[in-house]
């Protein structure tokens, strides 16, 4: 399991000829949190939210300021080169690969690095280049390689080792629909295996749809944790229900209005009345047997709960205060 | 060696590729003017012979033998420099730093790997070189061979040695060519490639014999000038090889850290 606890990363300011330094900022200011194997957890966060800071302290490329993060036990700081046997990383921008080696040469190069005995390396570059849909421009120079095709390379790299862990950087920025759903089925999988995830993404639905538990950090800090659900729940978000009758009806009004929720009423293009309500619970059902039983005729009614990507918003807007320190309780909890 | 020899066959794909000619080219043009330049400016303003006090300072009256030895070595230590030096930083510029740092491996095979690459290079550059400087008439007398191996083994070490501080310097403060060129002009003026230090102040002399390159020269042209037998040549041997090592030592220390700082310069959010 990595296991961070009370982790700190200050930047020192920048220092300018003749200027006096910046002020230092504090990129990750205290962040506890654990990973376990065989489960994908989420990083989530508005930019500057510390998230990439935090995976490359992670990752053993920066030194925390402060803290502690384990992997397995082993101290980033201390035993870094036996992490880096267990780890990898994998950024999206599709950059971490040599242009002027083929995808077959990059793979096998990095399998060096990570000392891949060589009776598995050359099953093991087939089986990635397979995963990654790049069999056929194997021994194409990356340089001419598309965006995406870059990216995908740069993901079979972070396989190359068969991490135990595997850090995910916005891993399918810059990938087409379909090579992204792949690589959501690949990190599925990977779980399933065993591997311990962590990922971030601006792709929330890809959060929501992988993680099982998901921390939210604003400016260095643990604002929430949880499961996506529990998440979006938390934050009593209001739930929408719009509903569209067939014709006026007298009695409608109040029986939507009896439901206790903030409604507006309004006429759609074709002229038939609408009512959009707003209430922290789900209430389609009350609502349709209300209208129902008032004498509506119901033509449509849509739903629309509150999406883990408005939670983030109001957590991020919420924060320092309040969030911060509900944040560490829960850490404590936990 | 378990990276040394992938990072060679890494560094000899990609030179192939990108940079056939260019490198060669350009190492071996600077080689051969400096030799060619020694040459008119011996026989045009010398009138073929050295001056009484170089054969002083440099221990022997052939001026050209000792030139062309000096721009032998000064070729090599540019071209391991330019390849050693600024290997860190080509894969930060490139955007393999963070990748190749992630990696267990560690630096010194992998900077030994990127030195063999430029080692196997320029062996063929200085070669063509010296096909040159027969040509137009240096006579070379025949190296003691021991002396040379020695001589050679000694150099490429604290070639090396010298340029793994300044990769770390490099990539810390995140540029290359002040860096690179700073060294470059120290080792022309201090080290004796066409002349003989012993022409310089004596602060300056010292300052020299503080860059392993001095010694390596000297310990090469008593090889290749002197047909010295390696006692002869083993207290500059020994001096380089010390300071090389020292140097390595002292690098390989700041290399982490300058790793650090330039991986904190690519973002940090």
């Amino acid at each position: 399991m990595i296991v961070t606890q009370e982790l700190r990363k200050t930047f020192p300011g920048q220092r300018k000829l003749f200027r006096p330094a910046g002020p230092a900022t504090d990129a990750v200011d205290g962040l506890s949190l654990s990973i376990p194997p065989g489960a994908v957890t989420g990083l989530l966060g508005l930019n500057g939210a510390g998230k990439t800071t935090t995976i490359k302290v992670l990752a053993t490329l920066l030194r925390p300021t402060s803290g502690s993060v384990t992997v397995d036990g082993l101290d980033v700081v201390t035993h870094a080169r036996e992490i880096r046997r267990r780890i990898n990383l994998i950024a999206g921008g599709e950059r971490m690969v040599y242009a002027r080696l083929t995808g077959r040469e990059n793979l096998w190069y990095f399998g060096q690095l990570y000392d891949v005995p060589r009776a598995v390396l050359n099953t093991r570059i087939d089986e990635l280049l397979e995963l990654v849909g790049l069999t056929d421009a194997a021994g194409t120079v990356v340089e001419r390689y598309s965006r995406g095709m870059r990216q995908r390379l740069s993901i079979a790299r972070g396989l190359i080792n068969a991490p135990a862990y595997l850090l995910l950087d916005e891993p399918t920025l810059g990938l087409d629909a379909p090579i992204a759903r792949d690589l959501r089925a690949v990190v599925a999988n990977l779980a399933r295996d065993g591997v311990g995830v962590l990922l971030t993404s601006h792709y929330l639905a890809e959060v929501e749809q992988l993680c099982g538990h998901v921390y939210v950090v604003d400016r260095g800090r643990l604002v929430a944790q949880g499961s996506p659900t529990a998440l979006t729940a938390g934050t009593r978000l209001p739930h929408t229900v719009e509903l569209t009758l067939a014709e006026h009806a007298p009695a409608v009004s109040a029986a939507v209005a009896a439901l206790g929720a903030e409604f507006e009423v309004g006429v759609d293009a074709e002229e038939r009345p609408t009512f959009l309500l707003r209430s922290p619970e789900d209430l389609a059902g009350e609502l349709a047997t209300a209208v129902v039983r008032a004498g509506g005729a119901i033509v449509r009614l849509e739903v629309n709960p509150p999406t883990l990507e408005d939670a983030i918003l109001a957590m991020a807007g919420a924060s320092p205060a309040v969030g911060a320190e509900s944040g560490r309780a829960a850490v404590a909890a936990r | 060696m378990a990276t040394a020899l992938p990072t060679l066959r890494r560094n000899w794909l990609v030179t192939m590729r990108a940079y056939q000619w260019t490198y060669f080219v350009g190492t071996l043009a600077t080689g051969i003017l400096t030799v060619g330049l020694a040459y008119l400016a011996f026989h045009a303003i010398g009138g073929g012979r050295a001056g009484g006090g170089f054969a002083a300072a440099a221990g022997t009256a052939d001026y050209l033998g000792y030139v062309t030895v000096g721009a032998a070595a000064s070729m090599f230590s540019v071209r391991m420099v330019l390849w050693v030096a600024k290997a860190q930083i080509t894969e930060q510029r490139e955007g393999t730093l963070e990748s190749q740092v992630l990696a267990p491996a560690r630096r010194l095979p992998y900077l030994i790997g990127v030195g063999l690459q430029a080692l196997t290079t320029t062996v063929v550059e200085v070669v063509v070189m010296l096909a040159f400087a027969i040509m137009i008439g240096v006579r070379l007398p025949a190296p003691d061979p021991v002396t040379l191996l020695a001589a050679f083994v000694a150099a490429s070490v604290a070639v090396f040695g010298i340029s793994v501080p300044l990769s770390a310097i490099m990539i810390s403060v995140g540029e290359a060519h002040i860096t690179q060129n700073t060294l470059f002009v120290a080792m022309g003026l201090l080290c004796g490639f066409t002349f003989p230090p012993g022409y310089l102040p004596d602060p300056l002399r010292w300052l020299g014999e503080a860059l392993p390159i001095t010694s390596a020269l000297r310990a090469l042209r008593a090889a290749t000038l002197e047909h010295a037998p390696l006692s002869a040549a083993a207290p500059d041997l020994l001096l380089c090889l010390a300071l090389g090592l020292a140097y390595l030592a002292v690098g390989l220390r700041l290399l982490g850290p300058a790793e650090r700082i330039a991986i904190q310069r690519g973002g940090s959010a």
